[in-house]
């Protein structure tokens, strides 16, 4: 570069510097006319809306600057007329108490911003809509005169933009440096030094576009791309907050990546994660992929509210979609209208209305093996059943084995029989005619039980009404039955989902009015008698604190019986009140009321059907199969065949635990969740409720009839052409993860606030194109590392660095270090100890203890054996409160917010787990017993092979004679015994040459390059 | 000139020039200041990163922060506020007039009265009012500021720990020590600005506590292991002398020079910056932790007793000290153990006998080595807790106390606190503040305020907000703690 040239370039440059500040990067040519998007907006929406802007409630002297109408009928705008415009006369005031925006706000216009607004005005003050407000229009492509190097579209409108710069595009990267670049950012590894070399020495002229095709084919490609995805969706595998504990939602990070590697289009893909439920027919992977907004974290501390954290919830939702597709930060107006972009406190809530519909019940997801497996157990379970009578015990005596043993089970069939009859009761299942409760929702099922469902509380109360038959009086006893249910947590028979075991309840109270005159209660008893609790009386005592519990019995059926003190001699109402007071939400989620007239009834652990067969008479009136029944029973529970029943206890332990996954399920239209407006975004101060909608900006006199009303249409609408915001946020996340940043620098904030695009025609033409091919990643992902823009050096000139640090104009490729899983991915790759295994739950990698012993309760941390300790890194169980260290130190997210861009911090500790961390040291002895595995027959062969698995290029003279000295001055301190070998090599067998070559490993693998894409 | 003028002159001719020098400027940081000023990558953006270090507002009146965070929330009642009208209703029920519309985790609001559980006495010549569980802070309570009247909109540890120790409720903000670190750089150039000590039981609040947000990670706090490595991987790798160590660094400074002849990234030379400073914090950390080389008269005045567990927080408040010495800005000393939802007495004697010594210690020492002057020295939980008893059959509670938002003490001490002074009051059931409320935020406030920034321009845009550690409402600092 010329000194001429490089001075011109430098001026143009500061001009970039001083318009960056009005927030225009990559755009130069100080004499274009002033663009209002471009040049205005940025300065009024971070200088003026605050007080001038559409948010009613704090605007200032009733002038609004955001609307050119109401700005000129203010009087601060005279188009054409600086001199006449108060605003003009403001700006530039000397006087404090005239000067806009005034001094107080400590955020005064600088002199280039001030001129640039004089110049607008002078100009005619003219408005335009917000550019990302406008839906995508294809741009002609440009043609770049001077620079004919373009492979497509994309080069066109990045050199014709160099070109306007006075600046030449780099040359095309050596191919080590490409074959390396395209491998990270498409599969997420490097490549093999065979694989290299293949490329770097074929002559195919296709030999990059078949490359790109078959790494885009590889299934490292959907989990390479599963990672910033995730990001997006907070996953986890716990679920925050103080307990942190695990939750099951793999199957949905499972999604992810099949849904990638299948190039799902996606807009699919979106619709499939926000409403998959909500599809007709709905399949179980598009019920598992509405994980997506289960990511939200679960408070299980003790005593919370938990409809304040589902709010929270909530909340987070609608701030995770509003950036995800919509790259708008909705969440600034969950306590007032938006200070910038048109959302007002309203449209919040009305968008928050459209995600809190649902509930969020766990799925098991369908497992062929795992079914066919369970059906195998269950038919062996069944056939050793039926032979347990076989296998009653004969006692010695006269007659054959088998009469023996048929005498013998007949007498204490009969005994038995004869002492639980006495008691059984017989019992009458009576059915609500009326229910009331505080909030859930209580549905009578076909055989008189209730089925509760919708949100629950610290505090259930349920009230039935019951209608008695005559036949049913008189009453002498209450029977509550607490039932399981496929649909409950754990399957019941409680709801708490939260804190205490899943399926658990807690019954504080119980009370009784008959015609309005209330009952006493005389005692009550229950069917677990080895409870910890005593329950006799316990849930009439007026101490909520008390109560009936279920213990460790999730899954099972229950019973209390409660005693009256005089019997119901006639009544017609019966209303029955239930309490459930806990420090976290227990009320029963199914349960069945039945009444007696027998004295005395006592709770049974006998089935209910059995107990009835048993009150109802004495034997000689029994069907065929009533007798069975009982039999059944009998063999199933007496100790005489306890040895018997070993083998079904032992089988019964190997039936296949299913997996659960965290889904959307929306509610029933009799149930639909209300939503209202919070003032200032508070949980406790609701105010009016509000109907499903999207925010106001998007309605038109076209379409306000037919705007999202549900999750589904929601859904369908954000991925539509009537969002000009989707694919323009997709492309630019996309561009990011190539290039370093975006096209628009704030990836999740298209607002007015954020800095103008680098290439503004060129995102319209990649959204564009986008839609255009199916919503196709894998193509945009194509196009991307196919353009010469892509595949140029990133090495620049210092000039070019201090010029242009972020690279904003392209003139060079992307290069940065890539991210902390990466940097791990790398680094398993080029050892040789990467596992290939796909999908399943989080696995552990070794970390030291002390990571996880600072987290709540101490969890262990017990590192994985086997390929499971060098799976790739995004299989990695991922717990929100102790973070796998060696992902956090490189900025790798936490899992509680939705995170659009990673910092890429530089510090010491990196330095430190890179260089220190046993996992590493681990991978640098694997390398170096690979190394000595492949034979050499030089010291710099060795080294040349350890410098190229890392870093994939061979290196330079100078740097591989650096390692054959350090590899010798290491050995020699090792053979002299000055370094321990055992203790470097990690092995009591280890070499010399080992341990030295691991120390070399070492020293390769911390190089900047080795974790840098370039 | 000072050096931490020269960084912040630095920075402003970078800005002003834009896009000069960068490499030399990350250089120039780094020599300046400490790793907290790390540069974040060019890529992320230097012109626009919105982390870009500011300097401080205005003179400050202390130089580093040592919070004694007492997680799970001590009793006010039974060390800091006395009410004797709770000993003459225990066993009745608090007025429902009293705690209308209060939402509670465990109990119910009607639970009856509990009285103080200890004896209280005027100490030194301030005369304020102190437990008999605290003797040893009754001896330098002219030294400290207590404020009675504390409240805050939380009930539930997990979220009331993260608004104090990140302004907000949810994981995820940055918090005070990055906010410091990232405000004002580091002191140390061998050790991180933001270190976080811990004993006692588990932390609600957890590792989000420490977190640097979406500032970058270099701001993050640095948890200090009792035991083995007190920095995670600051010891040589197994085998290693330093010998060996100092060759490795050396040779891949020599790799990363000759690729950065070939690319020109500045982001290379950083990254041997950190390599070097990663080497000098190897060196330093072993003479750090050795807490043997303090005198034993140092020792038995903490009541620390080195490689002891049983004396985990004496042994970090010394270490504190030690880290105070060395240019660190914010310790962070975690005791968890005062959630007393039961037995409230018998906990408070376990806690109080683990913290109260050590607690005193550490003014006196500080005062003795001259440096309380410019160390803010805060004492708190994140609640206080109910004058009402908790007890419960199912959960086998009893004579216990809830968490109680509405009011609890704080104490304050050092770099530009008033001394000897009490401040706010509460009710005559210690349920309300009747006098002078104080929020989180306003505390939060008045320790920025104390390092020379002002809370309301120390902020981040995130997600379109400006984001602060005192959050969008009017917040102020707590003028009449501050000496003069």
């Amino acid at each position: 570069m010329s000194m001429k040239r490089s001075r011109f370039l430098f001026a143009c440059l500061a001009g970039l510097a001083a318009c960056t500040t009005a927030g225009q990067p990559g755009i130069l040519c100080a004499q274009a006319k002033v663009s209002f998007n471009r040049d205005i907006r940025p300065i009024l929406a971070s200088k003026c809306f605050v007080c001038h802007g559409h948010d009613e409630e704090d605007r200032e002297a009733d002038l609004r600057l955001d609307v050119r109408d109401e700005a000129i009928a203010g009087g601060a705008l005279a188009p054409g007329r600086p001199d006449e415009s108060e605003f003009v006369h403001r700006i530039f005031s000397d006087d404090e108490y005239e000067i806009m925006p005034p001094p107080h706000a400590e955020n005064p216009l600088d002199e280039s911003q001030k001129d640039l607004l004089k110049r607008w005005i002078t100009e005619g003050a003219s408005y335009d809509r917000h550019w990302a407000f406008v839906p995508p229009k294809a741009p002609a492509v440009p043609s770049a005169a001077k620079i004919n190097r373009a492979r497509n579209p994309i080069d066109n409108f990045v050199f014709r933009n160099l070109e306007k710069n006075h600046l030449r595009p780099a040359p095309e990267a050596d191919r080590y440096t490409l074959v390396r670049r395209v491998y990270l950012d498409l599969i997420g590894l490097p490549p093999t030094i065979a694989e290299a070399d293949a490329f770097a020495s074929s002559t195919d002229p296709r030999a990059y576009e078949n490359l790109v095709d078959d790494l885009l084919n590889s299934p490292r490609y959907g989990e390479r791309w599963a990672q910033p995805w995730l990001d997006l969706a907070r996953y986890s595998d716990t679920n925050g907050y103080e307990k942190d504990r695990p939750r099951s939602i793999w199957p949905y990070r499972d999604w992810v990546i099949r849904a990638l590697n299948d190039d799902m289009p996606y807009d699919r893909f979106s619709i499939e994660q926000l409403a998959g439920d909500m599809l007709p027919e709905a399949s179980s992977d598009q019920r598992i992929a509405t994980g997506f907004h289960r990511n939200t974290m679960l408070n299980e501390e003790g005593g919370i509210d938990p409809l304040e954290y589902r709010f929270l919830a909530v909340v987070d939702r609608v701030a995770t979609t509003s950036i995800v597709w919509m790259g708008l930060t909705m969440d600034c107006a969950q306590c007032h209208t938006h200070k910038y972009d048109p959302i007002t406190h309203t449209d919040y809530y009305r968008f928050m209305a459209l995600l809190n519909n649902a509930d969020e019940p766990d799925l098991t997801v369908p497992d062929f093996e795992k079914t066919k497996a369970r059906q195998r157990i269950e038919t062996k379970i069944r056939e050793l059943e039926q032979s347990l009578a076989s296998k009653f015990p004969a006692p010695a005596g006269d007659g054959t084995e088998a009469q023996r043993r048929a005498d013998h089970l007949e007498r204490e069939l009969a005994k038995w029989i004869a002492s639980t009859k006495s008691a059984s009761a017989r019992w009458s299942v009576i059915r609500p005619a009326e229910i009331k409760t505080n909030l859930p929702r209580l549905e009578v099922l076909d055989d008189g039980s209730i089925f509760s469902s919708g949100d629950i509380t610290k505090r259930d109360m349920f009230e039935l009404t019951f209608d008695l038959e005559p036949g049913e009086l008189p009453i002498t006893a209450l029977r509550l039955e607490a039932l399981p249910d496929d649909r409950l947590p754990a399957r019941g028979p409680g709801r708490t989902y939260y804190e205490g075991r899943k399926g658990d309840f807690f019954v504080s109270e119980i009370s009784a009015i008959a015609d309005g005159v209330n009952i006493e209660f005389a005692g009550s008893s229950h069917s677990h008698s080895d409870a910890d609790t005593n329950v006799n009386r316990t849930v009439f005592d007026d101490d909520g604190s008390t109560g009936w519990q279920p213990g460790n019995r999730k899954g099972q059926r229950l019973q209390l019986v409660i005693n009256l003190r005089q019997p119901i001699e006639q009544a017609q109402k019966l209303k029955i009140r239930i309490l459930f007071e806990r420090h976290y939400a227990a009320s029963l989620g199914r349960f069945r009321f039945s009444v007696t007239s027998r004295e005395n009834a006592v709770a049974n652990s006998l089935p209910v059907e059995i107990e009835t067969i048993l009150a109802s008479g004495d034997g000689k009136g029994w069907s065929e199969t009533e007798r069975e029944q009982v039999t059944r029973q009998f063999l199933l529970t007496t100790p005489l065949l306890a040895d018997a029943r070993q083998e079904i206890d032992e089988l019964r332990k190997t039936l296949p635990v299913t997996t659960q996954t965290l889904v959307m399920q929306e509610r029933p239209a009799d149930h639909s969740r209300p939503t209202f407006l919070h003032h200032r975004g508070e949980f406790l101060s609701p105010r009016g409720q509000v109907s499903p909608s999207i925010p106001e900006m998007f309605a038109d006199e076209t379409n306000k009839d037919s705007l999202p009303a549900d999750r589904l249409q929601l859904a369908r609408w954000l991925v539509s052409d009537a969002n000009p915001l989707v694919a323009r946020v997709a492309v630019n996340r996309a561009w990011r993860e190539f290039f370093g940043a975006g096209l628009v620098q704030t990836t999740g904030d298209f607002g007015v606030q954020s800095p103008p695009p680098s290439h503004p025609d060129l995102l319209d033409w990649l959204a564009v194109e986008f839609m255009k091919n199916g919503w196709s990643m894998k193509q945009l992902h194509r196009l991307i590392v196919t353009s010469a823009t892509y595949r140029q050096r990133s090495a620049a000139t210092p000039q070019l660095v201090e010029l242009d640090p972020q690279n904003r104009l392209l003139a060079r490729g992307p290069r940065f270090r890539v991210s902390g899983e990466m940097v791990r991915d790398i680094m398993l790759k080029s050892t040789g100890l990467l596992s290939d295994k796909m999908f399943g739950p989080g696995v552990r990698p070794p970390q030291p203890a002390s990571v996880t012993a600072l987290s709540y309760g101490s969890t262990a941390w017990h590192p994985s054996v086997g390929e499971d300790r060098y799976r790739r890194s995004l299989y990695t169980f991922r717990k929100r409160t102790a973070a796998f260290a060696a992902y956090t130190v490189f900025d790798a997210p936490s899992g509680e917010n939705c995170v659009v861009r990673r910092n890429r911090s530089n510090t010491p500790l990196q330095a430190l787990t890179v260089l220190n961390d046993e996992m590493y040291l681990e991978m640098a002895r694997a390398l170096a017993q690979k190394t000595i595995e492949q034979r050499f027959n030089t010291t710099p062969d060795s080294a040349k092979f350890i410098f190229r698995s890392c870093v994939t290029r061979p290196p330079e003279d100078s740097e591989l004679n650096a390692l054959v000295n350090y590899f010798r001055a290491q050995k020699s301190r090792l053979e002299q015994g000055e370094l321990d070998v055992t203790l470097i090599g990690g092995d009591e067998q280890a070499s010399h040459e080992l341990a030295a070559w691991s120390m070399v490993a070492r020293v390769v693998m911390n190089l900047d390059e080795t974790i840098t894409k370039q | 000139m000072d050096k931490k003028l020269l960084r912040l002159k630095t920075r402003r001719h970078f800005f002003h020039d834009c896009g000069v020098g960068v490499g030399k400027i990350a250089l120039a940081s780094l020599l300046a200041g400490g790793m907290g000023t790390l540069p974040a990558s060019r890529n992320s953006g230097v012109v626009q990163d919105p982390t870009t270090p500011q300097s401080p507002h205005f003179a400050p009146s202390a130089k580093r922060v040592i919070y004694l965070f007492m997680a799970g929330a001590p009793s006010q009642l039974d060390l800091f506020d006395y009410k004797p009208k709770l000993e003459e209703l225990e066993g009745q029920p608090i007025p429902p007039s009293v705690i209308a519309g209060q939402r509670y985790a465990f109990i119910q609001p009607d639970a009856a009265i509990l009285g103080p559980r200890f004896k209280f006495a005027k100490h030194g010549q301030c005369g304020a009012e102190l437990s008999e569980r605290l003797p040893h802070l009754a001896k330098v309570v002219d030294e400290i500021a207590i404020v009675r009247s504390c409240k805050t909109d939380l009930f539930n540890h997990a979220p009331a720990q993260l608004l104090f120790n990140t302004g907000f409720q949810l994981p995820g903000r940055p918090s005070m020590g990055s906010w410091l670190s990232y405000g004002l750089g580091s002191e140390a150039n061998d050790l991180p600005s933001f270190v976080v000590l811990k004993s006692g039981d588990s932390l609600s609040g957890g590792a989000a506590m420490w977190s640097s947000g979406f500032l970058p990670g270099s701001h993050q706090g640095v948890p200090f292991r009792s035991s083995g490595d007190p920095i995670l991987h600051v010891a040589n790798p197994k085998g290693y002398d330093d010998r060996a160590q100092r060759d490795s660094i050396d040779l891949i400074r020599s790799l990363n020079q000759q690729r950065w002849g070939v690319v020109a990234d500045p982001e290379i030379e950083t990254r041997i910056s950190a390599y070097e400073m990663a080497f000098r914090m190897q060196s330093r950390a072993p003479e750090l932790m050795d807490l043997g080389s303090e005198t034993k008269q140092t020792l038995d005045l903490y009541g620390a007793e080195p490689g002891d567990d049983q004396k985990l927080f004496a042994n970090n408040c010394l270490l504190a000290r030690r880290l105070a010495e060395r240019g660190v800005r914010f310790i962070q000393i975690y005791h968890a153990g005062w959630d007393h939802h039961t037995q409230v007495e018998a906990g408070l004697n376990k806690q109080c006998e683990a913290t109260d010594q050590a607690c005193a210690a550490l003014i006196t020492d500080l005062q003795q080595r001259g440096l309380l002057d410019d160390t803010l020295v805060v004492w708190g939980g994140e609640f206080g807790r109910t004058p009402m008893v908790e007890a419960s059959a199912a959960l086998g509670r009893s004579l216990g106390r809830d968490h109680h938002p509405q009011a609890f003490t704080m104490w304050f001490a050092g770099g530009g606190i008033k001394k000897g002074i009490t401040i706010g009051k509460t009710d005559e059931l210690g349920f309300h503040i009747v006098e002078r409320p104080i929020h989180v935020h306003d505390i939060q406030a008045t320790i920025l305020h104390c390092m020379g920034l002002d809370h309301n321009r120390l902020s981040v845009n995130f997600r379109g907000l400006n984001v602060k550690l005192t959050g969008v409402e009017e917040h102020h600092v707590i003028e009449e703690l501050l000496d003069s």
